[in-house]
């Protein structure tokens, strides 16, 4: 009994102890600022902040100038000839829009404030890859069409479309669509090629991502690509090397790509086989859980958890990929306007071969 | 790991702002009250120049793989493989060389409330301001990316594709404002 007296006295001289070292350690904190705790509710509001990225008043501009000690090459290609294939790029820009492909660089805006680039880990239920943390790059989200801007147009209004980015205006002179290009000749063996340019005028990748998970089974690193490309003018020309003639410019007015590489049932796998070759494989669809569907093909006679699988998978628009021309012309011809749409890849694989073998 | 990387030489030449600049000989030293020292936020910032080069002449491992750049038949660059698949083969990037340098890239805490074509007045908060020097000066920087079937070339059964390499010199313009800040709404 005194033992048990003694020990509770003890616990409570303990207990007053923690009670007074606790208040002295909160007490420097609650000295310049008072702090208040967050309710359930505005916790609830916090999701795993990610990091934003911007770039202001960017500018980037690489190229090759022998004379000027400017070098910017890719090789180590081989052709099925064997020879060596060298990839000069004489120019590469990232620049403001209205340059004049490539001859006037200004600066531009990547990325809004308030809808940035962003590095971020997301939960994968959102996402249809169950209890998997998913890491995603993303360039900046589509946005509802009532506060979105055109994605072609180079003078789109807000509530014009579905674009974040916002082509060059008054208030914003240097606009958050760059103008990109890339001037390149290949040389193979001996035998160099005429100068080849492309040039994308006022693009825009918005909803654009790259999102990278571990699949558990495979052990396997895993990923799914979505592209976003648009632009009011791509342009494809060729100038001779040594005069600098250029011939007929190839453009295709109101370009769109629209590319889904994985989605949440097929996702692309990446491996480095035995051999050292690298493979990209898109899965063919995992059989779904048993069930059947009716005869006359309607949800009513069907298994409804089968059924809404196969819907979902022929109709859902995140799986397709699409490619539109406005116009195709070349020198002063127009071939009008085509489009392929629609696309799902239902397998894919690509593996590189070594030619030296 | 360590093996991967023949070896990489390293030097930053790091100016703080002002750090270095001489004090006045003669001007008088006041102290700030305290509604003074209230006033004054994060100013300053990080001024940095650099110059960076990664096995320049080669690295320190002399083996059959690696070796002096003056060798022909030696890869004198740093390695990096790495793996996607459990037991599977390595990505790898190969002979990482060469020199970078740049002058002017400046760090600080900038508060936006304002610009940005009526986006700055939205998000009204601080951001870290990374400004790109204008120009980074390379220097015989190589890589080659590659796929191999061991991680190290000494290992047994190695064998090797080069996909490809990128060479760059000369002088490359990056101006701008890299712009660094949470998202979500914390």
């Amino acid at each position: 009994m005194r033992e048990l007296r003694e020990s509770g006295s003890l616990n409570r001289i303990d207990w007053i102890k923690k009670v007074a070292m606790t208040g002295l350690m909160l007490l420097p904190a609650m000295a310049p600022a008072e702090m208040k705790s967050l309710s359930e509710t505005e916790l609830s509001e916090v999701d795993g902040a990610g990091i934003g990225l911007v770039l202001e008043d960017f500018k980037f501009a690489h190229g090759t100038d022998v004379e000027n000690g400017q070098v910017f090459k890719i090789g180590g290609i081989k052709n099925s000839q064997g020879e060596d294939v060298e990839i000069v790029v004489n120019k590469l820009y990232i620049s403001g829009a209205g340059s004049n492909y490539g001859q006037d660089l200004s600066p531009v805006n990547l990325g809004r404030l308030v809808n940035p680039y962003s590095i971020d880990v997301i939960d994968g239920n959102d996402i249809g890859v169950p209890e998997t943390a998913v890491m995603e790059f993303a360039a900046p989200k589509m946005v509802d069409a009532s506060v979105g801007y055109d994605c072609m147009s180079s003078s789109a209004s807000a509530g014009s479309g579905t674009c974040s980015s916002r082509p060059a205006s008054a208030e914003l002179p240097q606009g958050e669509r760059p103008d990109i290009g890339l001037q390149l000749n290949l040389k193979v063996g001996s035998q160099e090629s005429a100068n080849i340019n492309i040039h994308a005028q006022s693009a825009v990748i918005d909803g654009s991502y790259l999102r990278l998970w571990g699949d558990n089974d495979r052990h396997q690193m895993v990923g799914q690509f979505k592209l976003n490309f648009y632009t009011p003018e791509l342009s494809i020309n060729a100038c001779d090397k040594d005069t600098a003639v250029c011939g007929s410019r190839i453009s295709m007015k109101d370009f769109a790509l629209e590319l889904a590489l994985g989605n949440a049932l097929q996702p692309m796998y990446f491996d480095v086989n035995g051999s050292g070759n690298f493979l990209v494989e898109v899965a063919a669809i995992p059989k779904p859980q048993a069930g059947s569907v009716g005869a006359d093909g309607l949800r009513a006679s069907s298994d409804a958890g089968t059924w809404d699988y196969y819907e979902d998978y022929y109709t859902n628009p995140e799986y397709r990929s699409n490619i539109t021309v406005g116009n195709l012309s070349v020198g002063d011809r127009d071939f009008g306007s085509s489009r392929i749409q629609g696309m799902l890849i239902q397998h894919l694989k690509i593996q590189t071969k070594d030619l030296a073998q | 790991m360590r093996h991967f990387i023949p070896g990489v030489a390293l030097s930053v030449a790091v100016l703080f702002g002002g750090a270095l600049s001489s004090l006045p000989a003669a001007a008088e030293m006041n102290r700030l009250d305290d509604g003074d020292l209230s006033d004054i936020s994060g100013q300053g910032g990080i001024y940095l120049s650099g110059d960076i080069s990664i096995n320049a002449d080669g690295g320190p491992i002399q083996n059959t793989y690696f070796g002096s750049c003056s060798d022909a038949d030696k890869r004198c660059g740093a390695r990096i493989a790495y793996r996607l698949k459990q037991d599977g083969g390595w990505m790898v990037l190969d002979d990482i060389r060469g020199k970078f340098a740049f002058e002017g890239l400046t760090l600080r805490v900038r508060t936006i409330d304002s610009g940005f074509g009526g986006d700055g007045a939205l998000f009204n908060q601080d951001v870290l301001e990374i400004g790109l020097p204008n120009v980074v000066r390379y220097d015989s920087v190589q890589f080659k990316l590659a796929t191999s079937s061991t991680a190290r070339p000494t290992d047994p059964g190695f064998q090797q594709t080069d996909i490809f390499s990128v060479e760059m010199q000369g002088d490359v313009v990056l101006e701008g404002n890299l712009l660094v800040f949470p998202t979500g709404n914390p």
